[in-house]
């Protein structure tokens, strides 16, 4: 590929582009990525893409779509070129998320407790009992460290100027993390050489901390406590991720039916007779857990689950209830929560939001909507959200209508343009939206972050939604040591 | 190990073995149709492989190709290769970290190629020999894999108990289903291309010409099918191997509970050991094979119940 491949590149307006400046110059941290592509012919790098497709075919790393009742392979389309963030951003990321996350623990500590935040008038009450997400059965349960969340995905974006903003704090079972680990993996084979003379830090710590996390959380005081990683089973999407975490922690991959309550105590079910576990890494949302206390139909939990739980016999991770700190409408208040609980000023910001249940935010947002993004609180992979500036009118008809039946499920906020990205699409370089959800890791020594994350791309033209259920993809995500 | 992947490799290996069983049978019963001057019928097979009402047995029995579509990608047919390697592939998924990549990509192979369209195109008007060819040797591969890779341990024992019970099950049903079908037509006992036959879909057409020198008679297939010892499709074969795992997997566990289990595999093993011809013929064939079947089928639950959790 020729040095011109650039000249086609047209960064598009009003839009941060995460490789050139505004004055059309390449920005420092993809300037050697850029000389080495420029040294490739268009040839070798459609190779290169062939490749990592083969890769990922035949390593398994595919989900499954069931269409009629057969089920076909699918791969996550993944994009060559890697997102690249320099050790500042990178620095002020990890600042933001730790600060973040530390008064989102405090907050779920509070709210299942003394409200504190609710009796000095911070959030209103009516908040927290709306949200579908809060529940009861945890309140006044004593989770190990006041640990809440300890896997956390949050999703950050960047303005046309740049600014990093957090678009959602995804505290119940954030997915994708296999997708950071596989990639960097993929990246290795195509661009031999390349990590290294760029300084790219590595992400492969992740299922290392994850692992001394879940067993520092063990109730029993022994030296090998048994952790398992629930999964609801292989018609799972994330399928693919559970197995590849359990093997990389070496712990045991179960399902709902191989774990049973006995005497408020959980045991697996083994060819050797019933062995005590002590945590679970679920992969199962808080609805299925547990079909005596939640969602009766569910064949994915384990029945006495929350009697065990609550008992302190076993610890689940996450913790179960956190819903109520990750949904939409909460998601406002957590820059007073980072004031009230910490004393600072919060580092990320959060993008404006409207609470669609107070009728001046309802009126406002009904007015231009055209500039707004309408999400249920409680909704999550792009699905259910109305994008204003693309809607039809009768969508939005529609749409309003179906606000109207209980604004307190929906929030809106004005249209914000996320950062782009090249991508390499039919031979060529063109740039496409990005968002960026690294992983943090919560643990009894603190909150740690490995250097990276997944970036997901939208590959539709002009699309605003990464969701891999919309035509979405991913990069490789580069984090330069400084 | 969890009773769940216990239960998965068992139900894995099953599957696989039966569908060797129903693709080599249906090899050699297509190439003996085409032998046949009078009008063959595939009565025997369906009755044994799927559980069709004699309505619809007698609709398709003289049909060589529907029979073999029906068998091999019936979708309908729960037994259909297409089905069970589905099946298998499944079990497979869900413990993928206890079985070595080579055994599951030879696996997903031989899933991504029982439903190829080209395939079932073959069987439906070319010749079905070369497409069932493709499919057994793929189950060969699926077995030098797992020898050669998977390690020794608990979970392989399971994987061979599973393979062993599905063997000695079909091996018995083919020699009842073929001995059954004298019973009305006696005629048959002498037919040598009927013995033949019963041996080659099995395997052990070789080795029974090195054994016996003087043609095929019943009494020396019976012989061979149930207590011929070198033979890898033979009862007593099938039976010993079930035991030789069964003692690993005792070894390597704790449970104390596993006397029921261990009676009943060495009272099976023992009594076809100390079986002959003359005394199976004294209890009468049919009579014998089902008590057999009977116990094979106790191991079964017993597994289940001592390893797998379920009753």
């Amino acid at each position: 590929m020729s040095l011109n491949f650039l000249d086609n590149y047209i960064p598009e307006q009003n839009t941060w582009d995460e490789m050139f400046s505004q004055e059309h110059q390449v920005r420092s941290p993809y300037k050697k990525i850029i000389e080495y592509l420029s040294n490739e012919s268009a040839e070798d790098l459609h190779k290169k893409e062939e490749l990592a497709k083969r890769l990922f075919m035949s390593q398994g790393i595919t989900f499954t779509v069931y269409n009629s009742g057969e089920g076909i392979e699918k791969i996550f389309p993944f994009d060559i070129i890697p997102r690249i963030l320099t050790a500042e951003d990178w620095t002020f990321i990890e600042k933001g998320i730790k600060q973040r996350l530390k008064a989102l623990n405090i907050f779920l500590k509070d709210i299942y407790s003394n409200m504190f935040i609710v009796k000095d008038g911070i959030i209103p009450i009516d908040m927290i009992y709306s949200c579908p997400h809060y529940l009861r059965e945890m309140y006044n349960v004593s989770v190990p460290h006041d640990i809440y969340v300890h896997i956390a995905g949050i999703d950050l974006i960047r303005d046309y100027d740049g600014t990093f903003y957090v678009l959602e704090d995804n505290l119940r079972t954030p997915s994708g993390v296999s997708y950071m680990l596989e990639n960097r993996e993929i990246t290795k084979r195509l661009f031999p050489d390349l990590l290294p003379q760029c300084k790219v830090r590595s992400v492969t710590e992740y299922p290392g901390i994850l692992y001394k996390n879940l067993m520092a959380l063990s109730p029993r005081q022994i030296s090998n406590p048994t952790i398992v990683l629930l999964s609801p089973g292989i018609y799972n999407s994330a399928y693919f991720e559970h197995t590849t975490l359990a093997r990389l922690m070496g712990v045991e991959l179960v399902e709902g039916k191989d774990l049973l309550v006995d005497n408020h105590k959980v045991y697996m079910k083994t060819t050797n007779g019933r062995q005590q576990v002590d945590v679970i890494y679920r992969r199962v949302d808080d609805e299925y857990l547990d079909p005596l206390v939640f969602n009766p139909e569910s064949v994915l939990g384990v029945a006495g689950l929350m009697s065990a739980y609550r008992k302190g016999n076993v610890v689940i991770v996450n913790a179960v209830g956190n819903g109520v700190a990750d949904d939409k409408a909460i998601y406002s208040y957590v820059p007073q929560m980072i004031k009230y609980y910490l004393n600072e000023e919060p580092l990320l910001k959060n993008v404006p939001t409207y609470q669609l249940d107070n009728p001046e935010h309802l009126n406002h947002v009904f007015g231009n909507i055209n500039q707004m993004v309408i999400k249920k609180t409680n909704g999550s992979g792009g699905y259910g959200m109305l994008m204003g500036y693309n809607a039809t009118d009768i969508e939005v008809e529609n749409y309003k209508a179906e606000v109207l039946k209980d604004p307190r499920q929906f929030i809106a906020q004005p249209t914000i343009s996320l950062s782009a990205a090249p991508c390499y699409l039919n031979k060529q370089l063109h740039p496409r939206r990005i968002d960026l959800r690294p992983f943090a890791l919560c643990g009894p020594n603190g909150i740690e972050i490995v250097p990276g994350g997944l970036t997901r791309v939208a590959l539709k033209e002009g699309s605003l939604v990464v969701n891999s259920s919309q035509g979405g993809g991913s990069k490789d995500t580069w984090v330069l040591a400084s | 190990m969890l009773s769940r992947v216990a239960a998965n490799l068992y139900w894995l290996s099953r599957y696989v073995e039966r569908s060797d069983g129903i693709l080599r049978m249906l090899k050699i019963y297509y190439a003996s149709s085409q032998d046949s001057i009078s009008e063959f019928s595939w009565k025997p097979i369906i009755k044994i492989y799927t559980g069709l009402e004699k309505q619809y047995i007698q609709h398709m029995e003289f049909n060589s190709r529907e029979v073999l579509l029906y068998l091999i990608a019936g979708k309908e047919n729960a037994n259909s290769v297409t089905n069970i390697i589905t099946l298998a592939r499944e079990n497979a998924r869900s413990v993928q970290d206890h079985i070595t990549k080579d055994l599951w990509q030879c696996l997903n192979e031989y899933y991504h190629l029982v439903k190829d369209p080209r395939l079932i195109a073959a069987l439906r008007k070319d010749d079905p020999i070369s497409a069932l060819d493709i499919l057994i040797k793929q189950v060969m591969l699926y077995y030098g894999t797992a020898e050669v890779t998977m390690e020794r341990g608990e979970g392989r024992s399971f994987m061979n108990i599973g393979k062993y019970l599905e063997r000695s099950i079909q091996s018995i049903d083919i020699l009842d289903s073929k001995f059954g079908t004298i019973d009305h037509n006696p005629d048959l006992l002498t037919d040598t291309t009927y013995w033949k036959h019963l041996l080659l879909s099995i395997g052990g057409h070789e080795l029974y010409l090195k054994t016996y020198r003087q043609g095929f008679e019943a009494e020396n297939v019976l012989e061979m099918v149930v207590l011929n010892n070198d033979f890898p499709r033979s009862v007593v074969y099938s039976v010993g191997h079930i035991n030789r795992y069964f003692e690993r997997l005792k070894n390597e566990n704790t449970i104390s509970n596993v006397k029921e289990l261990s009676f009943l595999i060495g009272r099976l093993h023992s009594r076809i050991r100390y079986s002959t011809i003359e005394t199976i013929q004294e209890e009468g064939l049919h009579n014998f094979l089902f008590s057999i079947k009977k116990d094979l089928y106790s191991i079964g639950n017993s597994v289940n119940e001592q390893y797998f959790g379920y009753s």
